[in-house]
Protein backbone atom coordinates (compact mmCIF):
# COMPACT_ATOMS: atom_id res chain seq x y z
CA UNK A 1 0.00 0.00 0.00
CA UNK A 2 1.52 3.61 -1.15
CA UNK A 3 2.15 5.82 1.64
CA UNK A 4 2.62 9.81 1.53
CA UNK A 5 4.87 9.47 4.62
CA UNK A 6 8.05 11.63 3.65
CA UNK A 7 11.33 10.54 5.64
CA UNK A 8 12.88 12.75 7.23
CA UNK A 9 16.34 14.18 6.34
CA UNK A 10 19.33 12.60 7.34
CA UNK A 11 19.83 13.49 10.60
CA UNK A 12 23.13 13.83 13.09
CA UNK A 13 24.13 10.93 15.16
CA UNK A 14 20.94 10.10 17.39
CA UNK A 15 21.69 9.99 21.14
CA UNK A 16 20.80 6.22 21.57
CA UNK A 17 22.43 3.29 20.37
CA UNK A 18 20.09 2.60 17.73
CA UNK A 19 20.64 2.34 14.33
CA UNK A 20 17.45 4.57 12.97
CA UNK A 21 16.75 7.90 13.29
CA UNK A 22 15.07 8.87 16.49
CA UNK A 23 11.61 10.18 15.41
CA UNK A 24 10.18 11.17 18.60
CA UNK A 25 12.59 12.25 21.81
CA UNK A 26 11.11 13.07 25.61
CA UNK A 27 14.40 14.72 26.88
CA UNK A 28 15.03 14.86 30.79
CA UNK A 29 10.97 15.84 31.13
CA UNK A 30 9.71 16.97 33.93
CA UNK A 31 6.16 17.21 34.35
CA UNK A 32 3.83 18.91 37.44
CA UNK A 33 0.10 19.23 37.69
CA UNK A 34 -1.06 21.71 39.87
CA UNK A 35 2.11 23.04 40.90
CA UNK A 36 2.27 20.77 43.14
CA UNK A 37 1.97 16.71 42.35
CA UNK A 38 4.87 15.77 39.90
CA UNK A 39 3.77 13.34 37.60
CA UNK A 40 7.31 12.40 35.55
CA UNK A 41 10.45 13.18 36.68
CA UNK A 42 13.34 13.43 34.33
CA UNK A 43 11.79 10.99 32.13
CA UNK A 44 14.17 10.40 28.56
CA UNK A 45 12.54 8.37 25.78
CA UNK A 46 13.12 7.90 22.32
CA UNK A 47 11.43 6.68 19.64
CA UNK A 48 13.31 5.39 16.18
CA UNK A 49 11.55 5.90 13.31
CA UNK A 50 9.42 3.12 11.94
CA UNK A 51 9.17 1.23 15.12
CA UNK A 52 7.38 0.02 17.78
CA UNK A 53 7.86 1.47 21.04
CA UNK A 54 5.88 -0.37 24.29
CA UNK A 55 5.57 2.33 27.25
CA UNK A 56 5.02 -0.46 30.09
CA UNK A 57 3.84 0.53 33.57
CA UNK A 58 0.82 0.06 36.32
CA UNK A 59 -1.87 2.83 37.10
CA UNK A 60 -0.42 6.16 37.60
CA UNK A 61 2.96 5.40 36.73
CA UNK A 62 2.60 8.59 34.41
CA UNK A 63 2.26 7.18 30.79
CA UNK A 64 -0.64 8.82 29.90
CA UNK A 65 0.49 12.03 30.86
CA UNK A 66 3.86 11.43 28.91
CA UNK A 67 0.91 11.13 25.87
CA UNK A 68 -1.14 14.20 26.85
CA UNK A 69 2.38 16.18 26.51
CA UNK A 70 3.33 15.09 23.51
CA UNK A 71 -0.48 15.62 22.01
CA UNK A 72 0.07 19.96 23.64
CA UNK A 73 -2.94 18.78 26.23
CA UNK A 74 -1.80 19.01 29.43
CA UNK A 75 -2.93 22.52 29.54
CA UNK A 76 -6.37 21.22 30.07
CA UNK A 77 -5.67 19.05 33.31
CA UNK A 78 -3.31 21.98 35.04
CA UNK A 79 -0.40 20.15 33.91
CA UNK A 80 2.63 21.75 32.96
CA UNK A 81 6.66 21.28 31.20
CA UNK A 82 8.79 22.46 34.00
CA UNK A 83 11.99 21.24 32.26
CA UNK A 84 13.05 19.14 29.16
CA UNK A 85 10.88 18.69 26.30
CA UNK A 86 9.77 16.91 23.33
CA UNK A 87 11.26 17.01 20.10
CA UNK A 88 9.88 15.48 17.01
CA UNK A 89 12.32 15.26 13.88
CA UNK A 90 15.09 17.31 15.89
CA UNK A 91 12.23 20.72 16.49
CA UNK A 92 11.05 21.51 19.80
CA UNK A 93 7.80 20.43 19.68
CA UNK A 94 6.02 21.02 23.04
CA UNK A 95 5.12 24.04 22.81
CA UNK A 96 3.16 23.85 19.53
CA UNK A 97 -0.70 23.91 19.88
CA UNK A 98 -2.41 20.80 19.37
CA UNK A 99 -3.71 21.06 16.46
CA UNK A 100 -0.10 22.14 14.81
CA UNK A 101 1.08 19.11 16.11
CA UNK A 102 -1.77 17.22 14.53
CA UNK A 103 -0.62 18.66 11.18
CA UNK A 104 2.83 18.14 11.47
CA UNK A 105 2.36 14.03 12.19
CA UNK A 106 1.28 12.92 15.80
CA UNK A 107 -2.04 11.87 16.81
CA UNK A 108 -2.81 9.57 19.44
CA UNK A 109 -6.00 7.10 19.90
CA UNK A 110 -7.30 8.21 23.23
CA UNK A 111 -7.40 6.01 26.52
CA UNK A 112 -10.79 4.57 26.53
CA UNK A 113 -11.12 4.72 22.85
CA UNK A 114 -13.27 8.14 22.97
CA UNK A 115 -15.04 7.97 19.64
CA UNK A 116 -17.66 11.05 19.48
CA UNK A 117 -20.72 9.17 20.57
CA UNK A 118 -23.28 11.02 19.11
CA UNK A 119 -22.03 11.02 15.73
CA UNK A 120 -22.16 8.17 12.63
CA UNK A 121 -18.82 6.43 12.02
CA UNK A 122 -18.44 8.20 9.17
CA UNK A 123 -18.44 11.57 10.92
CA UNK A 124 -16.19 10.30 13.17
CA UNK A 125 -13.78 9.75 10.59
CA UNK A 126 -14.28 13.00 9.11
CA UNK A 127 -13.59 14.36 12.44
CA UNK A 128 -10.02 12.78 12.13
CA UNK A 129 -9.69 14.41 8.88
CA UNK A 130 -10.22 17.50 10.40
CA UNK A 131 -6.79 19.16 9.73
CA UNK A 132 -6.89 17.68 5.81
CA UNK A 133 -8.49 19.03 2.58
CA UNK A 134 -11.62 16.81 1.96
CA UNK A 135 -9.75 14.88 -1.27
CA UNK A 136 -7.28 14.30 1.17
CA UNK A 137 -9.48 13.21 4.06
CA UNK A 138 -11.21 11.11 1.21
CA UNK A 139 -8.14 9.11 0.50
CA UNK A 140 -7.46 8.62 3.72
CA UNK A 141 -10.92 7.26 4.23
CA UNK A 142 -10.51 4.69 2.20
CA UNK A 143 -7.35 3.65 3.28
CA UNK A 144 -8.85 3.27 6.71
CA UNK A 145 -11.70 1.50 5.53
CA UNK A 146 -9.37 -1.49 3.91
CA UNK A 147 -7.93 -1.72 6.92
CA UNK A 148 -10.81 -1.75 8.81
CA UNK A 149 -13.34 -3.78 6.72
CA UNK A 150 -16.09 -3.23 9.25
CA UNK A 151 -15.82 0.01 9.71
CA UNK A 152 -17.08 0.54 6.19
CA UNK A 153 -20.29 -1.87 6.99
CA UNK A 154 -21.10 0.15 10.30
CA UNK A 155 -20.31 3.85 8.26
CA UNK A 156 -23.43 5.19 9.09
CA UNK A 157 -24.09 3.70 12.48
CA UNK A 158 -23.87 5.92 15.85
CA UNK A 159 -20.32 4.96 17.00
CA UNK A 160 -22.14 5.18 20.64
CA UNK A 161 -23.87 1.94 19.66
CA UNK A 162 -21.31 0.60 18.61
CA UNK A 163 -19.46 -2.42 20.20
CA UNK A 164 -16.19 -2.06 21.99
CA UNK A 165 -13.75 -3.81 19.24
CA UNK A 166 -15.48 -1.84 16.25
CA UNK A 167 -15.41 1.80 19.01
CA UNK A 168 -11.82 0.97 19.08
CA UNK A 169 -11.17 0.16 15.46
CA UNK A 170 -12.83 3.33 14.70
CA UNK A 171 -10.61 5.27 17.40
CA UNK A 172 -7.56 3.92 15.45
CA UNK A 173 -9.56 4.71 12.17
CA UNK A 174 -10.15 8.28 13.06
CA UNK A 175 -6.34 8.99 14.69
CA UNK A 176 -5.20 7.41 10.98
CA UNK A 177 -7.34 9.90 9.16
CA UNK A 178 -5.00 12.79 10.53
CA UNK A 179 -2.00 11.27 8.31
CA UNK A 180 0.23 10.16 10.69
CA UNK A 181 3.95 9.81 10.96
CA UNK A 182 3.64 8.83 14.67
CA UNK A 183 0.62 6.72 16.05
CA UNK A 184 0.32 6.90 19.73
CA UNK A 185 -1.92 4.31 21.39
CA UNK A 186 -2.96 4.39 25.16
CA UNK A 187 -3.94 1.27 26.27
CA UNK A 188 -5.79 -0.35 23.07
CA UNK A 189 -6.22 -3.49 24.50
CA UNK A 190 -8.16 -1.91 27.57
CA UNK A 191 -11.69 -4.42 28.15
CA UNK A 192 -11.39 -5.90 24.80
CA UNK A 193 -11.94 -9.70 24.49
CA UNK A 194 -9.23 -11.25 23.77
CA UNK A 195 -10.10 -11.61 19.94
CA UNK A 196 -10.49 -8.57 19.33
CA UNK A 197 -7.24 -7.70 20.83
CA UNK A 198 -5.39 -10.17 18.43
CA UNK A 199 -7.37 -8.37 15.81
CA UNK A 200 -6.30 -4.60 16.21
CA UNK A 201 -2.57 -6.01 17.63
CA UNK A 202 -2.22 -7.34 14.40
CA UNK A 203 -3.34 -3.60 12.50
CA UNK A 204 -0.17 -2.19 14.59
CA UNK A 205 2.15 -4.49 13.73
CA UNK A 206 0.39 -3.69 9.87
CA UNK A 207 0.86 -0.15 10.48
CA UNK A 208 4.28 -0.49 11.26
CA UNK A 209 5.49 -3.08 8.56
CA UNK A 210 3.82 -2.05 5.67
CA UNK A 211 2.86 1.62 5.59
CA UNK A 212 6.39 2.42 7.80
CA UNK A 213 4.15 4.06 10.23
CA UNK A 214 6.12 5.08 14.11
CA UNK A 215 4.16 3.46 17.06
CA UNK A 216 4.08 4.15 20.42
CA UNK A 217 2.30 1.95 22.03
CA UNK A 218 1.02 2.59 25.88
CA UNK A 219 -0.28 -0.88 27.51
CA UNK A 220 -0.72 -2.07 31.12
CA UNK A 221 -0.68 -5.58 29.09
CA UNK A 222 3.44 -6.12 29.03
CA UNK A 223 2.72 -9.51 27.56
CA UNK A 224 0.78 -8.58 24.52
CA UNK A 225 3.06 -5.26 23.37
CA UNK A 226 6.33 -7.20 23.97
CA UNK A 227 5.23 -9.57 21.89
CA UNK A 228 5.18 -6.86 18.90
CA UNK A 229 7.63 -4.14 20.00
CA UNK A 230 11.10 -3.60 19.27
CA UNK A 231 12.20 -1.53 21.91
CA UNK A 232 10.52 -0.88 25.78
CA UNK A 233 10.09 1.03 28.63
CA UNK A 234 9.08 0.62 31.70
CA UNK A 235 7.73 3.37 33.89
CA UNK A 236 7.22 3.30 37.33
CA UNK A 237 5.87 6.50 39.55
CA UNK A 238 6.34 9.28 37.28
CA UNK A 239 10.42 7.67 36.53
CA UNK A 240 11.88 4.96 33.97
CA UNK A 241 13.15 2.51 36.05
CA UNK A 242 14.11 -0.19 33.06
CA UNK A 243 14.70 -0.33 29.11
CA UNK A 244 16.18 -2.06 26.33
CA UNK A 245 14.74 -4.17 22.98
CA UNK A 246 11.46 -6.33 23.50
CA UNK A 247 13.71 -9.67 23.53
CA UNK A 248 15.97 -8.39 26.61
CA UNK A 249 13.20 -6.79 28.61
CA UNK A 250 10.81 -10.10 28.33
CA UNK A 251 13.78 -12.18 29.43
CA UNK A 252 14.19 -9.98 32.33
CA UNK A 253 13.75 -11.13 35.56
CA UNK A 254 12.22 -8.85 37.30
CA UNK A 255 9.85 -7.83 34.22
CA UNK A 256 8.97 -11.71 33.95
CA UNK A 257 7.95 -10.95 37.78
CA UNK A 258 6.20 -8.01 37.90
CA UNK A 259 4.59 -7.72 34.71
CA UNK A 260 4.27 -10.87 33.09
CA UNK A 261 2.86 -12.98 35.76
CA UNK A 262 6.05 -15.42 35.37
CA UNK A 263 7.61 -16.44 38.70
CA UNK A 264 11.17 -17.37 38.72
CA UNK A 265 11.59 -18.63 42.28
CA UNK A 266 8.61 -21.15 42.73
CA UNK A 267 4.92 -19.79 43.66
CA UNK A 268 4.76 -17.54 46.43
CA UNK A 269 1.69 -16.46 48.64
CA UNK A 270 0.42 -13.48 47.53
CA UNK A 271 1.28 -11.54 50.77
CA UNK A 272 4.79 -12.54 50.09
CA UNK A 273 5.25 -11.36 46.36
CA UNK A 274 3.87 -8.13 47.79
CA UNK A 275 6.27 -7.91 50.41
CA UNK A 276 8.99 -8.41 47.30
CA UNK A 277 7.57 -5.89 45.70
CA UNK A 278 8.06 -3.56 48.60
CA UNK A 279 11.57 -4.38 49.14
CA UNK A 280 12.80 -4.65 46.00
CA UNK A 281 12.95 -1.38 43.80
CA UNK A 282 13.65 -0.81 40.24
CA UNK A 283 16.15 2.10 41.21
CA UNK A 284 18.85 3.00 43.44
CA UNK B 1 -62.54 31.04 14.00
CA UNK B 2 -60.93 34.25 12.65
CA UNK B 3 -60.01 35.38 15.63
CA UNK B 4 -58.69 31.75 16.80
CA UNK B 5 -56.63 32.22 13.20
CA UNK B 6 -55.89 35.55 13.80
CA UNK B 7 -54.32 34.65 17.34
CA UNK B 8 -52.16 31.56 15.88
CA UNK B 9 -50.26 33.58 13.22
CA UNK B 10 -49.25 36.82 15.79
CA UNK B 11 -48.66 33.83 18.27
CA UNK B 12 -46.54 32.39 15.28
CA UNK B 13 -44.25 35.79 14.64
CA UNK B 14 -43.77 36.69 18.05
CA UNK B 15 -42.60 33.02 18.74
CA UNK B 16 -40.85 33.27 15.79
CA UNK B 17 -38.57 36.01 17.05
CA UNK B 18 -38.73 33.88 20.77
CA UNK B 19 -37.22 31.16 18.61
CA UNK B 20 -34.94 32.94 16.45
CA UNK B 21 -33.10 34.14 20.18
CA UNK B 22 -33.73 30.67 21.56
CA UNK B 23 -31.74 29.20 19.04
CA UNK B 24 -28.88 31.69 20.17
CA UNK B 25 -29.06 30.26 23.67
CA UNK B 26 -28.77 26.68 21.80
CA UNK B 27 -26.17 27.17 19.17
CA UNK B 28 -23.73 28.65 21.99
CA UNK B 29 -25.02 26.02 24.66
CA UNK B 30 -24.02 22.87 21.53
CA UNK B 31 -20.43 24.16 21.41
CA UNK B 32 -19.30 25.37 24.77
CA UNK B 33 -21.26 23.88 27.47
CA UNK B 34 -22.44 27.53 28.74
CA UNK B 35 -25.90 29.32 28.74
CA UNK B 36 -25.23 32.91 27.69
CA UNK B 37 -27.37 35.28 29.97
CA UNK B 38 -26.28 38.12 27.69
CA UNK B 39 -28.15 36.99 24.97
CA UNK B 40 -31.30 39.17 24.96
CA UNK B 41 -28.73 42.27 25.33
CA UNK B 42 -26.84 40.80 22.31
CA UNK B 43 -29.99 41.08 20.61
CA UNK B 44 -31.01 44.39 21.17
CA UNK B 45 -27.39 46.00 20.66
CA UNK B 46 -27.92 43.98 16.86
CA UNK B 47 -31.29 45.84 16.73
CA UNK B 48 -30.03 49.67 18.04
CA UNK B 49 -27.05 49.19 15.52
CA UNK B 50 -29.59 48.07 12.64
CA UNK B 51 -31.87 51.32 14.12
CA UNK B 52 -28.77 53.45 13.23
CA UNK B 53 -27.85 51.92 9.74
CA UNK B 54 -31.18 52.77 8.75
CA UNK B 55 -31.14 56.37 10.02
CA UNK B 56 -27.68 57.29 9.11
CA UNK B 57 -26.55 55.20 6.19
CA UNK B 58 -29.13 54.33 4.27
CA UNK B 59 -32.31 52.65 4.74
CA UNK B 60 -32.63 50.18 2.10
CA UNK B 61 -33.17 46.74 3.14
CA UNK B 62 -30.40 45.02 2.06
CA UNK B 63 -28.02 47.18 3.19
CA UNK B 64 -29.39 47.58 7.20
CA UNK B 65 -29.48 43.46 6.58
CA UNK B 66 -26.61 43.33 6.01
CA UNK B 67 -24.70 45.86 8.17
CA UNK B 68 -26.81 44.24 10.89
CA UNK B 69 -25.76 40.77 10.15
CA UNK B 70 -21.76 42.29 10.08
CA UNK B 71 -22.30 43.95 13.17
CA UNK B 72 -23.68 40.82 14.81
CA UNK B 73 -20.66 39.01 13.76
CA UNK B 74 -18.42 41.21 15.37
CA UNK B 75 -20.03 41.71 18.07
CA UNK B 76 -20.04 37.79 18.68
CA UNK B 77 -16.44 37.72 18.16
CA UNK B 78 -15.24 40.57 20.07
CA UNK B 79 -17.21 38.68 23.36
CA UNK B 80 -16.09 35.44 22.90
CA UNK B 81 -12.29 37.08 22.80
CA UNK B 82 -12.35 39.74 25.16
CA UNK B 83 -14.81 38.01 27.82
CA UNK B 84 -15.30 34.59 27.12
CA UNK B 85 -11.84 32.92 26.32
CA UNK B 86 -9.93 34.39 29.48
CA UNK B 87 -12.27 32.69 31.36
CA UNK B 88 -11.48 29.05 29.19
CA UNK B 89 -11.20 26.21 31.64
CA UNK B 90 -12.75 28.32 34.19
CA UNK B 91 -15.40 26.75 36.52
CA UNK B 92 -18.45 26.85 34.46
CA UNK B 93 -20.09 28.58 37.14
CA UNK B 94 -18.40 31.29 37.51
CA UNK B 95 -18.18 31.64 33.15
CA UNK B 96 -22.00 31.71 33.82
CA UNK B 97 -21.50 34.53 36.19
CA UNK B 98 -19.34 36.29 34.03
CA UNK B 99 -22.46 36.45 31.33
CA UNK B 100 -24.59 37.77 33.96
CA UNK B 101 -22.29 40.90 33.91
CA UNK B 102 -21.65 41.13 30.75
CA UNK B 103 -25.35 41.57 30.67
CA UNK B 104 -25.69 44.27 33.00
CA UNK B 105 -22.91 46.16 30.99
CA UNK B 106 -24.46 45.64 27.75
CA UNK B 107 -27.82 46.70 28.88
CA UNK B 108 -26.51 50.06 30.32
CA UNK B 109 -24.37 50.31 27.24
CA UNK B 110 -27.42 51.44 25.52
CA UNK B 111 -28.12 54.36 27.37
CA UNK B 112 -24.64 55.19 27.16
CA UNK B 113 -24.14 54.89 23.37
CA UNK B 114 -27.69 55.56 22.39
CA UNK B 115 -30.72 56.53 24.92
CA UNK B 116 -33.86 56.22 26.45
CA UNK B 117 -36.38 56.86 24.31
CA UNK B 118 -38.06 54.06 22.06
CA UNK B 119 -37.67 54.56 18.39
CA UNK B 120 -39.46 52.88 15.59
CA UNK B 121 -37.06 50.82 12.72
CA UNK B 122 -38.25 52.09 9.70
CA UNK B 123 -36.73 50.56 6.45
CA UNK B 124 -40.15 51.17 4.53
CA UNK B 125 -41.07 47.15 4.79
CA UNK B 126 -42.82 44.97 7.19
CA UNK B 127 -45.96 47.35 8.57
CA UNK B 128 -47.87 46.89 5.24
CA UNK B 129 -50.71 44.60 5.64
CA UNK B 130 -51.39 41.68 3.67
CA UNK B 131 -55.33 39.71 3.27
CA UNK B 132 -54.95 36.53 3.35
CA UNK B 133 -58.86 35.07 3.13
CA UNK B 134 -59.98 37.70 5.29
CA UNK B 135 -57.19 37.90 7.72
CA UNK B 136 -55.09 40.91 7.96
CA UNK B 137 -51.26 40.33 8.35
CA UNK B 138 -48.58 42.43 8.51
CA UNK B 139 -45.68 41.69 6.17
CA UNK B 140 -43.02 41.77 9.17
CA UNK B 141 -44.72 38.94 11.00
CA UNK B 142 -45.30 36.58 7.47
CA UNK B 143 -41.17 37.50 6.81
CA UNK B 144 -40.30 36.39 10.11
CA UNK B 145 -41.81 33.38 10.29
CA UNK B 146 -40.20 32.47 7.18
CA UNK B 147 -37.13 33.29 7.96
CA UNK B 148 -37.15 31.05 10.91
CA UNK B 149 -38.70 27.95 9.30
CA UNK B 150 -35.63 28.84 6.88
CA UNK B 151 -32.55 29.08 9.11
CA UNK B 152 -33.80 26.15 10.72
CA UNK B 153 -33.76 24.16 7.33
CA UNK B 154 -30.42 25.75 7.16
CA UNK B 155 -28.95 24.89 10.35
CA UNK B 156 -29.98 21.46 10.62
CA UNK B 157 -28.14 21.03 7.07
CA UNK B 158 -25.38 23.33 8.66
CA UNK B 159 -24.41 20.46 11.70
CA UNK B 160 -25.52 17.86 9.59
CA UNK B 161 -23.36 17.94 6.50
CA UNK B 162 -20.90 20.63 6.59
CA UNK B 163 -17.38 19.46 8.31
CA UNK B 164 -17.31 22.48 10.46
CA UNK B 165 -20.81 21.46 11.69
CA UNK B 166 -20.11 18.30 12.80
CA UNK B 167 -16.72 19.67 14.26
CA UNK B 168 -19.01 21.82 16.70
CA UNK B 169 -21.50 18.93 17.73
CA UNK B 170 -17.52 16.95 18.51
CA UNK B 171 -16.61 19.59 20.84
CA UNK B 172 -19.52 19.70 22.13
CA UNK B 173 -19.31 16.31 23.00
CA UNK B 174 -15.72 15.89 23.97
CA UNK B 175 -13.53 18.89 23.44
CA UNK B 176 -9.98 17.28 24.68
CA UNK B 177 -10.69 14.37 22.08
CA UNK B 178 -11.37 17.22 19.61
CA UNK B 179 -8.15 18.93 20.04
CA UNK B 180 -6.49 15.50 19.79
CA UNK B 181 -8.29 15.71 16.41
CA UNK B 182 -6.73 18.63 15.57
CA UNK B 183 -9.79 20.65 15.77
CA UNK B 184 -9.13 24.19 17.73
CA UNK B 185 -11.67 24.44 20.43
CA UNK B 186 -10.84 27.94 20.32
CA UNK B 187 -11.85 28.63 16.83
CA UNK B 188 -15.02 26.41 17.07
CA UNK B 189 -16.17 28.68 20.32
CA UNK B 190 -15.24 32.23 18.21
CA UNK B 191 -17.98 30.93 15.39
CA UNK B 192 -20.26 29.70 17.58
CA UNK B 193 -20.58 33.24 19.50
CA UNK B 194 -20.64 34.84 16.24
CA UNK B 195 -23.37 32.18 14.73
CA UNK B 196 -25.48 32.92 18.01
CA UNK B 197 -24.75 36.48 17.79
CA UNK B 198 -26.19 36.65 14.15
CA UNK B 199 -29.35 34.63 14.71
CA UNK B 200 -30.37 35.76 17.66
CA UNK B 201 -29.65 39.49 16.22
CA UNK B 202 -31.57 38.92 13.05
CA UNK B 203 -35.31 37.86 15.59
CA UNK B 204 -34.24 41.04 17.53
CA UNK B 205 -34.32 43.22 14.00
CA UNK B 206 -37.65 41.75 12.88
CA UNK B 207 -39.00 42.39 16.68
CA UNK B 208 -37.72 45.94 16.28
CA UNK B 209 -39.68 46.00 12.71
CA UNK B 210 -42.83 44.90 14.52
CA UNK B 211 -42.43 46.94 17.43
CA UNK B 212 -40.47 49.31 18.69
CA UNK B 213 -37.30 49.66 19.44
CA UNK B 214 -36.13 50.47 23.67
CA UNK B 215 -33.96 49.53 26.56
CA UNK B 216 -36.36 47.19 27.81
CA UNK B 217 -35.63 45.24 24.86
CA UNK B 218 -33.09 42.92 26.39
CA UNK B 219 -36.47 41.42 28.34
CA UNK B 220 -37.00 38.89 25.24
CA UNK B 221 -34.29 36.81 26.15
CA UNK B 222 -35.99 36.62 29.22
CA UNK B 223 -38.99 35.23 26.83
CA UNK B 224 -36.79 32.98 24.65
CA UNK B 225 -34.56 31.34 27.25
CA UNK B 226 -37.40 29.37 28.37
CA UNK B 227 -38.07 28.55 24.74
CA UNK B 228 -34.57 26.76 24.86
CA UNK B 229 -35.36 25.18 27.85
CA UNK B 230 -38.54 23.99 26.52
CA UNK B 231 -36.83 22.69 23.22
CA UNK B 232 -33.80 21.02 24.91
CA UNK B 233 -30.52 23.25 25.35
CA UNK B 234 -28.46 21.32 23.22
CA UNK B 235 -31.04 21.06 20.70
CA UNK B 236 -30.86 24.01 18.10
CA UNK B 237 -33.88 23.18 15.99
CA UNK B 238 -35.98 22.02 19.06
CA UNK B 239 -35.11 25.55 20.78
CA UNK B 240 -36.32 27.48 17.39
CA UNK B 241 -39.83 25.33 17.63
CA UNK B 242 -39.95 25.89 21.39
CA UNK B 243 -40.02 30.03 20.42
CA UNK B 244 -43.03 29.19 18.54
CA UNK B 245 -44.83 27.03 20.77
CA UNK B 246 -44.41 29.10 23.76
CA UNK B 247 -45.24 32.00 21.02
CA UNK B 248 -48.60 30.40 20.49
CA UNK B 249 -49.50 29.29 23.74
CA UNK B 250 -48.94 33.17 25.37
CA UNK B 251 -51.02 34.62 22.28
CA UNK B 252 -54.04 31.85 22.89
CA UNK B 253 -53.68 31.97 26.62
CA UNK B 254 -53.91 36.34 26.35
CA UNK B 255 -57.02 36.10 24.06
CA UNK B 256 -58.97 33.59 25.48
CA UNK B 257 -58.13 33.83 29.22
CA UNK B 258 -57.77 37.57 29.24
CA UNK B 259 -54.07 39.53 28.90
CA UNK B 260 -53.34 38.84 32.18
CA UNK B 261 -52.59 34.89 31.18
CA UNK B 262 -50.55 36.38 28.86
CA UNK B 263 -47.04 36.27 30.64
CA UNK B 264 -48.32 33.31 32.74
CA UNK B 265 -49.54 30.70 30.19
CA UNK B 266 -45.89 30.36 28.73
CA UNK B 267 -44.19 29.92 31.92
CA UNK B 268 -47.19 27.62 33.31
CA UNK B 269 -46.60 25.43 30.20
CA UNK B 270 -42.83 24.85 30.28
CA UNK B 271 -43.23 24.04 34.25
CA UNK B 272 -45.46 20.93 33.53
CA UNK B 273 -43.44 20.36 30.08
CA UNK B 274 -40.27 19.78 32.54
CA UNK B 275 -42.29 17.49 35.17
CA UNK B 276 -42.62 14.96 32.43
CA UNK B 277 -39.32 15.64 30.47
CA UNK B 278 -36.78 17.51 32.68
CA UNK B 279 -34.06 17.99 29.23
CA UNK B 280 -36.63 19.32 26.91
CA UNK B 281 -38.84 18.29 24.21
CA UNK B 282 -36.02 17.74 22.11
CA UNK B 283 -33.51 17.82 24.55
CA UNK B 284 -30.67 14.52 24.22
CA UNK B 285 -29.49 14.71 27.59
CA UNK B 286 -29.32 15.78 31.64
CA UNK B 287 -28.49 19.44 31.54
CA UNK B 288 -26.65 19.36 34.53
CA UNK B 289 -23.82 21.72 33.63
CA UNK B 290 -25.83 24.86 33.93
Amino acid sequence: MPTTIPHPTPQAAPLTATATDVLLEFRNIRIVYDNAIEAIRDVSIAVPEGSIVALLGSNGAGKSTLLKAMSGILYTEEGVIENGGIRFRNDEVHRLAPDELVRRGIVQVPEGRRVFAALTTDENLQMGGYTRTGAEARERRDKVFALFPRLHERRDQIAGYMSGGEQQMLAIGRALMTDPVLLALDEPSLGLAPLIIDRIYEVIVRLRDELKMTVLLVEQNAQRALDIADYGYILETGRVVLDGTAKKLTANEDVQEFYLGVSSSGRKSLRDVKHYKRRKRWLS
Amino acid sequence: MQYLVQLLISGLAIGAIYGLIAMGFAVIYKSTGLVNFAQGEMTMITAYIAWTISTTVSGNVFVVALGAILAAVLLGLIIERLVMRPMLGEPVFATVMVTIGLAVILRSAINFIWDAYPHGLDIGMGRGIVHLGGIGVRTGQLAVIATLLLLLAAIWAFFRYSKVGVAMRAVAADDRTALLMGISATKVHALAWAASSVIAGIGGVFFALSYDLSPAMFQLGLKAFPATILGGLDAVLGSGLGGLLIGITENLAGGYLGSGMKEVAGFAMIIVVLMVRPFGIFGERDIERV
